[in-house]
C-alpha cells in the first residue's frame, strides 16, 4: 500500500514538477509570475487530444506537436502581453495582472470552442498495460509519465548548465542589463525561455490528460495554482527546488487522499503555500538573496 | 415611471452598487501598493457568516451584515500579520492561496452546506419593506410592493457606498491616508521616515476585508442563495478588473470600473457570453497602454484645468 501510493505520488508529482519548471524558468529570467501558464498547459492537452483524435497520430508525435504548439502560444504571450510592459517602467504587479488577463481570456476561449464537458483520449492511445513489480502495480501511462518528466528535467538541467545558450539564459537571469552589455540578444533569450517554459507546460498537459483520462478547459486553473504552490515551495526561480517541490506536493496529495481527508486534497497545495510563506518565504531550497538557477 | 423603475433596470443598478463596494474593498489594499487577491475569500467569509446568522440563528439583517464584515476583517488580521511581511507578488500569491483554502473549507463544512450552498436567505428588500410597513408605510404613490422594496434596497446601497467614499476621502487627508500613500510610493523610504509600515498595511488589509465581507453579506441578502462557486478565483479576477480598468489612484476609479464592467454586458446582450474574455483582454490591453487605469490623478488635474479655463473665459 505504502509503496504503491509512493509511486502514484511520484507520478503525479513529476507532472507538477514539469509545470512548475515552466513557472521557474520565466520567474528566473523575467522575475515575473506567469499566471497564464496553467492555461498554456490546458492548451497543450487540447492540442494533443486533437492530434490523437482527429489526425490519428501516435501519442508520442502528439506530445511533440503539443510542445510545439504550446511554444508558439508562449511566443505570442511574450510578444503581446509581456514585451509591451517591459518597454516602460511599470510596477512589478503589471505583468502579474496582464498574465491573469491572458489566463482568463484563454480559459473562456477554450470553454467557447471545446465546451465545458471533459473529453478523453481514445482507449488505444496508450494501452492499459499494467506491470507488477513486487508489491507495486504500475501502468504503462505512469511509466511514460515518469520517463518523460524525469528525462526532460535532466536534459533541461544539463542544457542550462553546459551549453552556450543555457549559459546565456543564466546570464540573462542574473541581470538583463549586464547580459545586454555582454552582447547577448536578451530579447531573443527571453523569447526562447518563454517558449521553452510553455513547451514544458504543453507536454505536461498531454501527460496529465493521459493519466486522469480527462481534458477540460478548467484543468488549467487548478494545475496552474498547484504549479504556483510548487514554485513557492521550492523557492522562486530555483530549478532543483521546482523539481523536488513538485514531487513533495504530489506525494503529499496522494497520501492525503489515501489516508483520510480526500475532500481536502486541493487545500493541501495552498495550505503548503501559506505555511511556507510564513515560515520560510524563500522556499525550501531558496537562498535569501538572488542566486537563481 | 414604470419604464424607469423597471424591475430589470433596478436589479442592474443594485448589482452595479454591490460591485462598486467590492471595488472600494480592493482600492483599500491597493492604496498601500499591496495587491491582495483574497477579496473573494473575504467576501465569502462575510457572505456565509451573514447568511448563517440570519437563516440559522435568526439574527436581524442589519446586525448580521456588519458582523459578517467583522468576521472577514478578523480572519484578515490573522492571515495578514504574517502575510504582510511578504511584498508584491508573494503577497498576491499567498492571498490567492488563502482564497482557495477558504473555498475548499466551505465546500467541506457541514454548517455551510457544502457544494449545495445556503438557499432561502431572506432578501434585504422584503426585510426593509416589512420594517417600514410596521411603521404604517407600505406604499408610496403608485409604486408596486416589488418596486418599493427594490428602491429601498437601492437607497440603502447608495447610502453605504456614499459613506464609504466619504470615509475614504476623509481617510486620504488624514495621518493614516498619508501613511498609506507614502508606503505606496516607496516602502523603504516610508519605513525610514518612521512609519510603522506593518501596522498601516495591516490596517488597510483589514479595512479592505471588512468592506469585502460586508459586500458579501449584502450580496447574500440580494440573491436568496450563496454557494462556494460564487466566490471562486473568477470573482477575484472580476474585482481586480474593476480596479485595473478604472484605476486605483483615486477612489472613484474602481467605482467607475465597476460601473462600466457591470453595465457593459447588459448593454451589449450579445457580448454577455464573452464577458470574462472581454475582462481578460481588457486587463492585457490596459496593462500595455494605460497601467494606471482610466482615471488617474493626472486625468483629474487635466480635466479640472480644462474645464476651469472654460469657466473663466
Amino acid at each position: 500500500m505504502f509503496w504503491q501510493q509512493l509511486v502514484n505520488g511520484l507520478t503525479l508529482g513529476s507532472t507538477y514538477s514539469l509545470v512548475a519548471l515552466g513557472y521557474t524558468l520565466i520567474m528566473g529570467v523575467l522575475n515575473i509570475i506567469n499566471m497564464a501558464h496553467g492555461e498554456v498547459f490546458m492548451f497543450g492537452a487540447f492540442v494533443g487530444l486533437f492530434l490523437v483524435n482527429y489526425l490519428k497520430v501516435n501519442i508520442f508525435v502528439a506530445m511533440a506537436g503539443a510542445m510545439a504548439a504550446s511554444a508558439l502560444l508562449g511566443i505570442l504571450l511574450e510578444m503581446l502581453a509581456l514585451r509591451p510592459l517591459r518597454r516602460r517602467a511599470v510596477s512589478d504587479l503589471a505583468p502579474l495582472i496582464s498574465t491573469i488577463g491572458v489566463s482568463i481570456f484563454l480559459e473562456n476561449l477554450a470553454l467557447k470552442i471545446f465546451g465545458p464537458q471533459s473529453q478523453a483520449f481514445p482507449a488505444g492511445a496508450l494501452s492499459g498495460v499494467q506491470l507488477q513489480l513486487g508489491p507495486i502495480r504500475i501502468t504503462l501511462v505512469q511509466i511514460v509519465i515518469l520517463g518523460i518528466s524525469f528525462g526532460l528535467m535532466f536534459v533541461l538541467r544539463f542544457w542550462l548548465s553546459k551549453t552556450r545558450v543555457g549559459k546565456a539564459i543564466r546570464t540573462t537571469a542574473e541581470s538583463i542589463e549586464t547580459a545586454n552589455l555582454l552582447g547577448i540578444n536578451t530579447n531573443k533569450i527571453i523569447l526562447l525561455t518563454v517558449a521553452l517554459a510553455s513547451a514544458l507546460g504543453g507536454i505536461a498537459g498531454v501527460l496529465v490528460g493521459l493519466s486522469i483520462n480527462a481534458v477540460e478547459p478548467t484543468m488549467g486553473l487548478s494545475m496552474g495554482l498547484k504549479g504556483l504552490a510548487v514554485l513557492i515551495l521550492g523557492g522562486m526561480g530555483n530549478i532543483t527546488g521546482a523539481m523536488l517541490g513538485g514531487l513533495i506536493l504530489g506525494i503529499a496529495e496522494v497520501f492525503t487522499v489515501a489516508y483520510g481527508a480526500s475532500s481536502y486534497r486541493d487545500a493541501v497545495a495552498f495550505g503548503i503555500i501559506i505555511l511556507i510563506l510564513f515560515i520560510r518565504p524563500q522556499g525550501l531550497f531558496g537562498k535569501r538573496q538572488g542566486g537563481r538557477f | 415611471m414604470d419604464i424607469i423603475l423597471n424591475q430589470y433596470y433596478l436589479q442592474i443598478v443594485i448589482f452595479v452598487l454591490v460591485n462598486a463596494i467590492l471595488g472600494v474593498s480592493i482600492y483599500m489594499t491597493l492604496s498601500t501598493g499591496q495587491l491582495s487577491l483574497g477579496n473573494a475569500g473575504f467576501m465569502s467569509i462575510g457572505a456565509y457568516t451573514c447568511a448563517i446568522l440570519t437563516v440559522k440563528a435568526g439574527f436581524p439583517v442589519y446586525l448580521a451584515i456588519p458582523i459578517g464584515g467583522a468576521a472577514a476583517s478578523f480572519i484578515s488580521l490573522i492571515i495578514g500579520y504574517p502575510a504582510l511581511r511578504l511584498t508584491g507578488i508573494y503577497l498576491a500569491i499567498a492571498t490567492l492561496g488563502f482564497g482557495e483554502v477558504v473555498r475548499v473549507i466551505i465546500l467541506n463544512l457541514k454548517i455551510t452546506n457544502g457544494a449545495l450552498g445556503i438557499s432561502g436567505i431572506p432578501t434585504l428588500g422584503t426585510k426593509i419593506s416589512k420594517m417600514l410597513s410596521s411603521f404604517g408605510l407600505s406604499r408610496f404613490g403608485g409604486l408596486t410592493a416589488q418596486q418599493t422594496s427594490n428602491l429601498l434596497v437601492l437607497v440603502v446601497l447608495i447610502f453605504i457606498l456614499a459613506f464609504l467614499v466619504f470615509f475614504c476621502t476623509r481617510l486620504n487627508r488624514s495621518r493614516v491616508g498619508r501613511a498609506f500613500a507614502s508606503i505606496k510610493a516607496d516602502e523603504s523610504a516610508a519605513e525610514a521616515m518612521g512609519i510603522n509600515t506593518t501596522y498601516y498595511k495591516l490596517l488597510a488589509f483589514a479595512l479592505g476585508a471588512f468592506i469585502a465581507g460586508m459586500a458579501g453579506g449584502l450580496s447574500a441578502h440580494l440573491t436568496f442563495f450563496i454557494g462556494p462557486k460564487d466566490f471562486a478565483y473568477h470573482r477575484t479576477v472580476e474585482i481586480l478588473s474593476f480596479a485595473v480598468l478604472g484605476g486605483s489612484d483615486l477612489i472613484i476609479g474602481p467605482i467607475v470600473g465597476a460601473l462600466l464592467l457591470t453595465m457593459l454586458p447588459e448593454l451589449l446582450r450579445s457580448a454577455s457570453e464573452y464577458r470574462l474574455m472581454i475582462y481578460g483582454a481588457l486587463m492585457v490591453i490596459m496593462m500595455a497602454f494605460r497601467p494606471q487605469g482610466l482615471i488617474s490623478k493626472e486625468t483629474v488635474r487635466f480635466w479640472k484645468r480644462k474645464l476651469g479655463r472654460r469657466i473663466n473665459q
